[in-house]
């Protein structure tokens, strides 16, 4: 008996120390498990009770479940410990190279046009205008005739066209949607027409297609002065609040009166597209009566748009197809 | 047109350059440069050639002992034909920079040492070389800077002409345009003659046969003139203006077609055959030589000038070769006549002859300029050249220009179009300032007379932009449409369209956009079969470049064009798309013209060597546009089904698909046929997608509605395959989903293996199911027996073996 009362003594002894001093978390459950497990030696301690008589044993069975409990103390404690150190080892040690690259998925890229087409319609559809849309290989009529264009004018030489078999031409403008958007149908209309078109033209400044938009409104009362505003409203859209534009007169056949538009930017006046009072020859022939109603119709480069605003030195990049341009918006 | 400032004041006062310019500019001419001379002169002085030698070896060169004023002279060695002791010239000395970049130096040439250079007036930026060297008018005192001696430099303005405003071409409308900014009184120059010894009527005749295209035809002539060079002044004055010097006669009529704008040409009297010239349409087939010295073969429509056996001028574009004005000519014929513009027009254009004569009729001269302005050059040939102008002028009529009718205008219909409130008098004084003159008609109406010089003002609306014009589109307020809105409605398309450039730009893949033109062959390049639809085109008539000469019928090889090009900057990994039409050609061209001109998008994939840091499998290509292809449908929220093998013949056999929707086929994917990939040019692997947008746009979305998630556990079976390595995946797939039950919520491959420990001819294929309810918790059990259910299947369907 008194044996068993020393030998737990020295257990315990023993075991605060080891608990104290063990390095690993594994190391420390198998510590535990050599003192508390079923073949452990206080279990095994406490398994001899039953020789004792029953007031040694209520004696005995008290002083190794007390010990029972102070070495799970130990051990909870020096869990706690461990885990820590573990911790605090693993900010020590754990080092990557956040230098590296980061990795994220392919990024692809839209056009710059379509960039800048996108940004146009959402201002003109915010603001009450329909999307229409025209073939590129248009009649001479709704290219020219219709758009008051006369045959054998000098106004036909504003435009180098393209001309295709079967008598027609590669639209020069999208204004051929206003010909056919109108004919037919009854104002109100507010539309707006973006679309690809071509010039048979090709130098350091000039590519045989781009890009053009075209805004149409006509009603009983829209004015030059609802011109103005709404290209005011537009520019600023496009190239921020402080954005200046100049209108300057020109000739059109299509309009009368007629303008250019000039953007300011970079402390210069760019030319940034064209525009008028609908020409009332362009609203009879496409049976509206120019007496009853009237309108405007503007259109500039959407690539010109882009270029002015990225600083693009040159249409012709934009269509050669090079990623590295693409890439950059 | 080139106009100089200083000869544009001596037409009128004008405000200070700035304010010119400005005005100038938003009243609608638009200058395009503004053009200093007078080339900056400093360094460079007035020398006096005291001796010439010829150079002792060199034939075409001379030694010049040049008196610069400041003591000894210098040797100059020069070039020009026409030095000679005793001129005037200008000097460059040591350490002079010429206007065009030029650094003098003493230097030796063959051997002489040259202490400077005398100065053309190329050299010096003064113009055009004539003769050589400069020689100096009047006498300039030795020494003198040239900058004093020289005229000071002058301002011109590059301006672009709008096609309407004929009237502008001129230093007269010029003036007029000023003055209706500014105000002011012309200046014309003096056209009053003086009449001496016989009538001209004596010495040629003038009719007009053919009435419709010259409305007026004069004449006058000048007999006893000498041809010789023109003063400096006129040669500055037309040089400035851009045209070169000929002669003095040649000049005069140069140089009133730019006072007055009315072209006018000078014939040698003495080789008129016949006594009489008239304005005739060409015979079929007439033959003329041009004074550029080009045959030209006339046709009925054209309109020429004959004498009495012959064409001797293109009327309105060129006069010919044989009665050119030479030096040896003493008597010559001015002509100033009105010309149909039209029928000039269509001439000119045919011909490709396009003079400065045919630019102004085209748009349409002054019908009553003809008269003053042949006045005016007989007055200054005789100023010029001597001789004595015959008495009267010569005259025949066609039918009329037409004349303008007055345009009624009301006030209010200005205001209205323009959101102005213009008073009646302000429209009044505004149009008077263009010559317009408005009288009170009944009411407010005005009745407008445009001037004679103007014809491009017919009706209100080019009334109303002259008062906007002049009034200032600047003092037009900015105001919004305040009009009823009628619906908004988007073209057909437009959102699939937009929607593929979206889904295939958020797949990684960049947008490009390329030329439609395209060489026929693209089609054989294609390996098209013959019939193939595709291979009817619209033609371009006049093609840019002459190797794209149809419209593409088949936007593939635009955009391999633009792989091939990406390769050649040397891009290793290629993901590019476009969306384009492509144009159906041929007699059987549908009536709709979305038909005609139908949507395609194309993306290809092409990639060379890509090591990527944190890369894991490579990835083949083929699968990547695959998958850009799947992520567009799923994306467009159509269900698909996928069948091996394409009918595409640019697409490899064994390596390419269809998707279709519906049972129509959407979408066709694959490497490139080798044969294709080697007539665009690709070395490296190429896999691409050819997508109808049409059949897209056709189809409409699936509705879409939530699906239940679940909260039970998924449980997750991995299955390892041995196949044989034919077999496809695809099959197994779906006799999977066939068979797992209801529980199935995901069937995929995550690992493919053929090698060691895998028999010959076998594949090994790990296939991960995962089964999940949302009503409850999956027993082990029941998925047991699923998988069991699918082992058994694929077994007997397929002959597959665990591993």
């Amino acid at each position: 008996m008194a044996a068993s009362v020393a030998d737990l003594e020295r257990i315990l002894a023993e075991a605060e120390t080891a608990i104290r001093e063990v390095g690993s978390a594994q190391a420390l459950a198998e510590l535990r498990a050599s003192y508390l497990g079923k073949k452990g030696s206080v279990s095994t301690l406490l398994r001899g009770l039953g020789q004792l008589s029953a007031e040694e044993r209520a004696e005995a069975g008290k002083a190794t479940n007390e010990a029972k409990k102070r070495i799970e103390a130990w051990v909870a404690e020096r869990k706690a410990s461990l885990a820590l150190d573990a911790r605090a080892k693993d900010l020590a040690e754990h080092r990557l190279d956040v230098t590296l690259p980061g990795f994220a998925p392919p990024r692809g890229h839209l056009h710059p046009t379509t960039q800048i087409e996108r940004e146009m319609c959402t201002f003109f559809t915010e603001m009450g205008y329909g999307i229409e849309d025209g073939p590129e290989v248009e009649s001479d009529w709704n290219n020219f005739g219709g758009l008051n264009f006369p045959e054998d004018h000098p106004a036909r030489d504003l435009q180098d066209t393209f001309f295709v078999t079967g008598g027609n031409v590669l639209r020069t403008h999208t204004s051929n949607v206003q010909i056919r958007a109108m004919t037919g149908r009854q104002p109100p209309f507010r539309f707006v027409s973006p679309g690809r078109v071509y010039r048979n033209d090709l130098d350091g400044t000039h590519y045989p297609m781009f890009h053009q938009i075209e805004a149409v409104c006509v009603d009983e009362r829209t004015t030059f002065a609802d011109l103005k505003g709404t290209l005011f409203a537009f520019a600023r859209h496009l190239f921020g609040a402080e954005a200046e534009i100049r209108f300057r007169a020109h000739f059109f056949p299509f309009t009368e009166p007629s303008a250019e538009i000039d953007i300011g930017w970079e402390g210069r006046w760019l030319e940034w597209g064209g525009c008028g009072m609908i020409h009332p020859r362009v609203l009879l022939n496409c049976g509206i009566d120019p007496e009853r109603y009237q309108g405007f119709a503007f259109g500039m480069g959407i690539d010109r748009t882009a270029m002015i605003r990225w600083d693009i030195p040159n249409i012709q990049l934009l269509f050669d197809g090079d990623v590295r341009t693409m890439e950059q918006f | 047109m080139r106009v100089a400032l200083g000869w544009l004041a001596e037409w009128i006062d004008l405000p200070d350059p700035a304010t010119l310019q400005e005005r100038l500019t938003v009243g609608g001419l638009e200058i395009e440069d503004v053009i200093e001379t007078g080339a900056d002169l400093s360094g460079i002085t007035v020398g006096h050639v005291v001796e010439r030698a010829q150079h002792p070896d060199a034939d075409r060169l001379s030694v010049c002992k040049v008196d610069l004023g400041d003591g000894e002279p210098v040797d100059i060695v020069c070039g020009a034909p026409n030095i000679a002791a005793g001129q005037k010239v200008a000097v460059a000395t040591h350490g002079t920079t010429l206007p065009g970049g030029l650094k003098i130096k003493r230097s030796k040439i063959r051997g002489v040492r040259s202490n400077g250079m005398i100065c053309s007036r190329q050299e010096l930026g003064l113009g055009e070389d004539h003769d050589g060297i400069l020689v100096l008018d009047g006498d300039p005192a030795v020494g003198t800077p040239l900058s004093e001696v020289m005229p000071a430099g002058e301002t011109i303005l590059d301006m672009e002409i709008t096609p309407n405003r004929g009237d502008w071409v001129s230093m007269l409308g010029m003036a007029r345009e000023v003055r209706a900014h500014f105000g002011g009184e012309l200046r014309l120059p003096p056209c009053d003659v003086q009449e001496s010894g016989r009538a001209t009527s004596a010495d040629v005749e003038v009719a007009v046969e053919d009435a419709e295209g010259c409305h007026r035809y004069v004449g006058r002539v000048v007999r006893g003139v000498e041809i010789g060079p023109s003063p400096d002044w006129l040669r500055g004055r037309l040089e400035a203006a851009g045209f070169r010097s000929v002669n003095n006669v040649v000049d005069v009529t140069n140089l009133v077609l730019l006072e007055y704008g009315q072209p006018l040409h000078a014939f040698d009297l003495e080789r008129l055959r016949g006594g009489r010239v008239a304005a005739r349409a060409a015979r079929e087939g007439e033959k003329i030589l041009t004074l550029d010295g080009e045959a030209r073969e006339l046709r009925r429509e054209d309109l020429v000038i004959a004498d009495g056996e012959g064409a001797i001028a293109i009327a309105g574009v060129m006069g010919g070769s044989e009665s050119e004005v030479t030096d040896e000519t003493t008597s010559i014929l001015l002509e100033s006549a009105h010309f149909h513009p039209s029928r000039v027009r269509r001439t000119a254009k045919r011909l490709g002859l396009h003079s400065d004569a045919s630019y102004r009729f085209e748009r349409g001269v002054d019908p009553d300029g003809q008269a003053r302005a042949v006045d005016r050059a007989a007055r200054l040939i005789q100023e010029l050249a001597g001789g004595e102008i015959s008495q009267g002028r010569i005259e025949a009529e066609g039918d009329p220009a037409p004349t303008a009718e007055p345009i009624e205008l009301r006030p209010s219909r200005v205001n209205r179009l323009l959101g102005t409130a213009l008073t009646t008098e302000e429209v009044t004084a505004l149009l008077a300032r263009v010559d317009i003159e408005a009288r009170p008609g009944q009411g407010d109406l005005l009745l407008c007379h445009p001037p004679r010089y103007r014809n491009d003002v017919h009706l209100a609306a080019d009334l109303v932009e002259e008062v906007a014009r002049i009034h200032g589109y600047d003092r037009i307020e900015a105001t919004l449409p305040s009009g009823p809105l009628a619906g908004v409605h988007i073209a057909p398309r437009r959102h699939t369209r937009e929607a593929v450039r979206t889904i295939l730009a958020g797949a990684g893949l960049t947008e490009i956009m390329t030329f439609p033109g395209a060489p026929p062959g693209d089609v054989d390049a294609l390996r098209l079969p013959a019939h193939h639809p595709r291979r009817t085109h619209v033609a371009l008539v006049n093609p840019i470049l002459a190797d794209d000469s149809v419209l593409r019928t088949h936007l593939l090889p635009s955009v391999l064009r633009a792989v091939r090009g990406n390769r050649a900057r040397q891009i290793e990994r290629i993901a590019v798309f476009e969306v384009g039409r492509v144009f159906v050609g041929g007699p059987d061209r549908p009536d709709d013209w979305h038909d005609r001109e139908p949507l395609q998008a194309v993306l290809a994939y092409c990639e060379v060597g890509h090591d990527e840091l944190w890369s894991g499998t490579e990835v083949p290509i083929f699968f990547r546009a695959k998958g850009a292809a799947e992520r567009l449908l799923a994306d467009l929220g159509t269900r698909h089904e996928f069948r091996a093998g394409s009918e595409e013949p640019f697409l490899h056999p064994g390596a390419s698909g269809c998707f279709r929707v519906r049972g129509r086929p959407v979408i066709e994917v694959g490497e490139l046929h080798p044969q294709v990939a080697e007539g665009f040019g690709l070395e490296a692997p190429c896999a691409v997608a050819v997508i109808d947008v049409e059949a897209l746009d056709g189809l409409g979305a699936e509705a879409r509605s939530y699906r239940e998630v679940s909260r039970h556990p998924r449980v997750r079976r991995d299955l390892a395959l041995l196949v044989d390595v034919d077999q496809p995946a695809g099959e197994l797939v779906a006799a999977v989903r066939k068979k797992a039950g209801a529980s199935l919520l995901s069937a995929e491959f995550f690992d493919r293996y053929e090698g060691r420990g895998v028999p010959e001819g076998k594949l090994s294929l790990a296939l991960r199911l995962v089964f999940q309810r949302t009503d409850r918790t999956l027993t082990d059990a029941e998925v047991s027996e699923a998988v069991d259910r699918v082992v058994d299947a694929l077994r007997d369907r397929f002959g597959a073996e665990l591993r």
